[in-house]
């Protein structure tokens, strides 16, 4: 196999390599491209790789002209568009593999390079971490290696040479890269952002369709770092506070459409009471408006550039979505109260349910209380929940399966088990029916303390929903109510993780601790990639020139500082040009020596007198008596043979530096 | 023509540049080993390169719109390696000695190959060094090992006869990325003889003459007897039979010893049997006929290891035979009339 590879002709080994490195261009992505997009992606390589590896000719032209209108009606009918982000990469992506099929000229070939280094582009739309930057570094070596070696016509090199080349470019140009990263001006987009612009990386949902959450809780992407300033609370009372959702609509739950004006509508009436949490959050993008805090906050964050307000409902939003890492200040109180002390009309709106679903729920919650128990008060009923979740049989498990219609009578009468979205959706449920106004809450959950770092890690596996009732005198308070089922769901390590891999799993079973830390290595890393590239704003480059000492920097600074340091580059350069063109082989620079001692002696001979004639002419001139004269012919002699005489390995050639050495020893003759 | 379609202002346009260039060659000193340096080497972009640029902007673009960090990084080390591969494709050709072999002799209207060492002082390889006649479009690609030389033939078709110049040649590397055109231009001093060009189906050589100072008598014009050869008799030495003839003919052929003592085979110039043949006016289509016919019988009569000679006006080479013999005929030829 590895032979047949070896003497495949040029043309296939070339092919085969750029359909390679297409393809690990393309990995990452597979993800993100609907499904007949990767499918038809693998497809067309992989028979571009077949014609390559039998020497067939290529498919005739309509066949791409089929596939493209293939394609396009494809794209058209899974983005429902040719514009936007997402319908665009799936295009370019088809464009990129069909045209493989299509390398004829040079120019086609060409086509498929920028289309590629375009696909890589494309990749950091969706996820811009340390793994993607490397896995694109090696696809772009791999791009480069093969734009080499299409340009070296002459036989069959090694692909080896063609990387070395390309790797030194890299290597050369990435100084020119931190510089113009550095200091190119950070400007506002040009043109309004995409609105699909980061749909690929969301964090948690404004709405909850109960199933939703399961995905993300299989994703360790990280979604924010805490360092808190004083010591950090119990892992456990770490809620971060994100959508509330108060609005049933048949399975799905939605942010409260309230049936009331506004003026009757409910206000935070938030009071905190005890001490508070210092902390600082580093929010990774996610293109919504939420800033995640702890519960309550009742201050304002201290976040640049956004302009921030409070939800009746305790969240914090932005006017603007986080594009960007997100920095800010918290002052969070654990200890609080909020809600309206008495009931009002508003807390209707928390006791809706759609008409039609869940009918077993209800029934259940009518016996409830119309049984002996009917005369318990609201909080009694709350408990008599929890305990049925803790003592019923019930389980908590990522994988739950498609649940149907009346999802909260699935779950507490049939299937039993779910995650976080079913119970707490079903105990809302279950509380709305007995009368209890209450809503769900999303945000995260815990988090992971990094011992290198210093700081928490909030994944976004640790998105979590819970329950807030409203009981009168005391407001709303929060319920856990997957805390009930699963007690280590909250509060500890022990949590339901992921399919492992198989190297993970190995190093999971020799020794938990290794891979614990291996994983805080990785986060550390990970923070501070964020920090020196991925937080890299305008601000940053800013305060880079203060460093520099600038005292008020302003974009016209950054453009001197550019221009000066090209300025510095090409004296170098020209520097360099003028060194290199005086710059000899040493050989000859040792025969122009001798050749002007010669003729300091009053023998001037041409320039380009070899050593032998040069040894003729001084022995012809002094005589072959004196042994000065000899030494000299001996060693111009030796001095040829240093370069001219055949390297069979037997005898030892002078070093230019032994004969530079004995050159100086020589008695040269004097006029 | 190609160039009949193209509208007039192209037309003026194109013949301008031409005009310009030859202008700008011919300004070059000639040479035959060139030295490639900062001063005789030039760059500019290719389309590839524009094209480039242009996805560069667009990743910019893209980076900025989206403000993706990543995308710079990645915008910002395309385009430092592309920078660099500039200066790797100017340095592919800085540096390198070119140096002409002597070019052989040749004739009129056939390519003349003409052999070119590529000298690399520097320890790397110089990959992808293409090298052309100045407009010819037929590249002859090589790679020059480091501390080494690579030789490479490149070919032109001389239409006329007498010392050519050889025409200009250029050399070309796109490597590395092909973002970047470098090239040279080069004038050899170094002139290629041309014979002329032999014709393609010459009528039968002439009969022989009579020695100097004999007089001539008719003779029957058998091939046998003008060839001055005949049927191998016992007794003839080795060295008279033609063994070329023998080869062909399946029987051995001697040279005939009274016939050639007696006659001379003598190509003359005015006896080409072409009309209006003189010696005079150079740049004369018939006298170029003439020599045409007049260089094909002198190969006609070396193939045949015949003793011939050579009378243009008053120039004689007077009859004999062999390689050295033929080099003078044939550039007696070349030379006619084309000045010292």
């Amino acid at each position: 196999m590895l032979d047949t590879l070896r003497q495949l002709p040029r043309d296939a080994r070339d092919t085969l390599f750029l359909l390679l490195v297409i393809a690990s261009v393309l990995t990452p992505q597979l993800g993100h491209l609907p499904v007949w997009c990767s499918l038809l992606a693998g497809g067309v390589l992989g028979w571009r790789g077949w014609l390559a590896w039998t020497a067939r000719p290529l498919p005739a032209r309509w066949w791409l002209f089929a596939l493209l209108l293939l394609t396009i009606g494809a794209t058209l009918w899974t983005h429902r568009t040719l514009l936007g982000r997402d319908a665009g990469v799936t295009l370019i992506v088809v464009l990129l593999t069909l045209k493989t099929l299509e390398l004829r000229a040079r120019r086609d070939a060409f086509v498929v390079f920028f289309l590629g280094f375009f696909t890589m582009l494309t990749n950091f739309f969706f996820s811009q971490s340390l793994l993607t930057a490397a896995a694109m570094l090696v696809a772009l070596m791999g791009l480069l290696t093969a734009l080499v070696n299409t340009h070296m016509p002459v036989g069959k090199p090694p692909l080896r040479e063609a990387a070395r080349t390309a790797a030194g470019m890299a290597l050369l140009g990435a100084p020119i890269m931190a510089v113009l990263f550095m200091l190119f001006p950070r400007v506002a987009p040009l043109w309004g952002i995409p609105s699909d612009a980061m749909a690929g990386r969301t964090g948690l949902s404004a709405s909850m369709q109960v199933g939703s959450i399961a995905s993300l809780a299989l994703d360790d992407g990280v979604a924010m770092r805490i360092r808190f300033d004083g010591p950090a609370p119990r892992q456990n009372d770490l809620y971060f506070r994100g959508p509330v959702l108060s609005t049933l609509d048949g399975r799905e739950w939605r942010a409260l459409r309230s049936r009331f004006p506004a003026p009757l509508q409910n206000a935070a009436n938030l009071q905190v009471s005890g001490p508070a949490l210092q902390y600082q959050v580093t929010l990774e993008p996610n293109n919504r408006n939420w800033i995640l805090a702890l519960d309550a906050t009742p201050d304002k964050p201290l976040t640049p550039g956004h302009d921030l307000r409070m939800t009746p409902e305790l969240q914090w939003v932005s006017a603007q979505p986080v594009a960007d890492l997100l920095r800010y200040q918290v002052r969070s109180y654990p200890s609080f109260r909020h809600g309206p002390p008495r009931r009002t009309a508003a807390l209707q709106d928390y006791l809706e349910l759609p008409p039609g679903f869940n009918p077993r729920t209800m029934q259940w919650a009518s016996e409830l209380r119309q049984g002996p128990r009917a005369e318990l008060d609201p909080a009694r009923l709350v408990d008599l929940a929890l305990e049925r979740l803790r003592a019923g049989g019930y389980t908590y498990t990522l994988d739950p399966g498609v649940y149907g219609q009346h999802t909260a009578d699935e779950f507490w009468f049939d299937r039993k088990e779910g995650f976080c979205e079913h119970i707490a959706s079903a105990f809302v449920i279950l509380m709305r029916s007995l009368d209890i106004p209450a809503r769900i809450v999303t945000g995260y959950q815990g988090g992971e303390f990094n011992g290198l770092g210093g700081f928490w890690v909030v994944r976004h596996s640790d998105a979590h929903a819970w329950a807030e009732v409203w009981l009168a005198g005391r407001g709303w308070v929060r319920v856990d109510p997957t805390a009930a089922v699963a007690p280590g769901r909250t509060g500890s390590l022990q949590r339901l993780q992921a399919p492992r891999g198989v190297i993970a799993q190995a190093l999971g079973a020799v020794s938990p601790l290794a891979l614990f830390n291996l994983r805080e290595a990785w986060d550390a890393m990970n923070n501070r990639w964020n920090q020196w590239v991925l937080n890299y704003s305008q601000t940053t480059q800013l305060k880079l020139l203060q460093d520099i000492g600038f005292t008020s920097p302003d974009w016209a600074d950054l453009g001197y500082v550019l221009i000066a340091l090209v300025v510095a580059a090409s004296l170098l350069g020209a520097a360099w040009t003028l060194w290199d063109h005086s710059r000899q082989d040493p050989w000859l620079r040792l025969l122009r020596r001798a050749n002007r001692r010669i003729a300091d002696a009053g023998l001037a001979l041409p320039p380009h007198t070899p050593p032998r004639g040069l040894a003729a002419q001084v022995l012809l001139r002094w005589g072959p008596d004196t042994a000065a004269t000899r030494a000299i012919g001996d060693w111009l002699l030796r001095l040829e043979t240093a370069r001219y005489a055949p390297q069979d390995g037997g005898t030892a050639h002078p070093t230019i530096q032994r004969l530079r050495r004995e050159f100086k020893q020589l008695s040269w003759p004097t006029r | 023509m190609a160039t009949a379609r193209v509208s007039a202002p192209w037309q003026t346009l194109a013949s301008w540049r031409a005009r310009l260039r030859r202008y700008w060659v011919e300004r070059l000193p000639p040479r035959d080993v060139m030295h490639l340096t900062q001063r005789n080497v030039y760059i500019l972009p290719t389309r590839p390169g524009f094209m480039l640029a242009a996805t560069l902007m667009v990743l910019l673009v893209a980076s900025i719109n989206y403000q993706l960090n990543l995308g710079y990084l990645l915008t910002f080390l395309l385009a430092g390696s592309t920078l660099v591969g500039m200066h790797i494709c100017h340095g592919t050709l800085r540096g390198l000695t070119l140096q002409l072999q002597p070019p052989e002799p040749a004739f009129a209207g056939a390519s003349v190959p003409i052999s070119l060492v590529l000298l690399n002082a520097r320890k790397r390889v110089r990959h992808g060094i293409g090298l052309s006649v100045l407009g010819a479009g037929h590249w002859a690609w090589t790679d020059v090992p480091g501390q080494g030389s690579a030789t490479v033939q490149v070919a032109f078709q001389p239409q006329r006869r007498g010392r050519q110049p050889i025409p200009a040649l250029t050399a070309e590397t796109r490597f590395p990325l092909g973002t970047f055109r470098v090239w040279t231009v080069w004038r050899p001093a170094a002139r290629v003889l041309v014979y002329p060009q032999p014709e393609a189906r010459p009528p039968p050589l002439p009969p022989g003459e009579p020695r100097t100072g004999e007089v001539a008598r008719p003779h029957p014009t058998s091939s046998s007897e003008h060839d001055g050869v005949r049927a191998y008799r016992r007794g003839d030495a080795l060295k008279l039979v033609v063994w070329k003839k023998a080869a062909r003919a399946g029987e051995l052929v001697s040279r005939d010893s009274q016939q050639t003592h007696s006659l001379e085979l003598w190509l003359d110039l005015a006896q080409t049997g072409l009309p209006a043949a003189g010696a005079s006016g150079h740049g004369d289509a018939a006298l170029e006929r003439s020599l045409s016919r007049l260089c094909a019988w002198v190969l006609a009569a070396d193939r045949q290891g015949l003793r011939y000679g050579l009378r243009l006006g008053p120039t004689r080479i007077a009859p004999a035979t062999g390689e050295a013999h033929r080099r003078q005929c044939l550039e007696a030829l070349a030379l006619l009339g084309t000045g010292p």
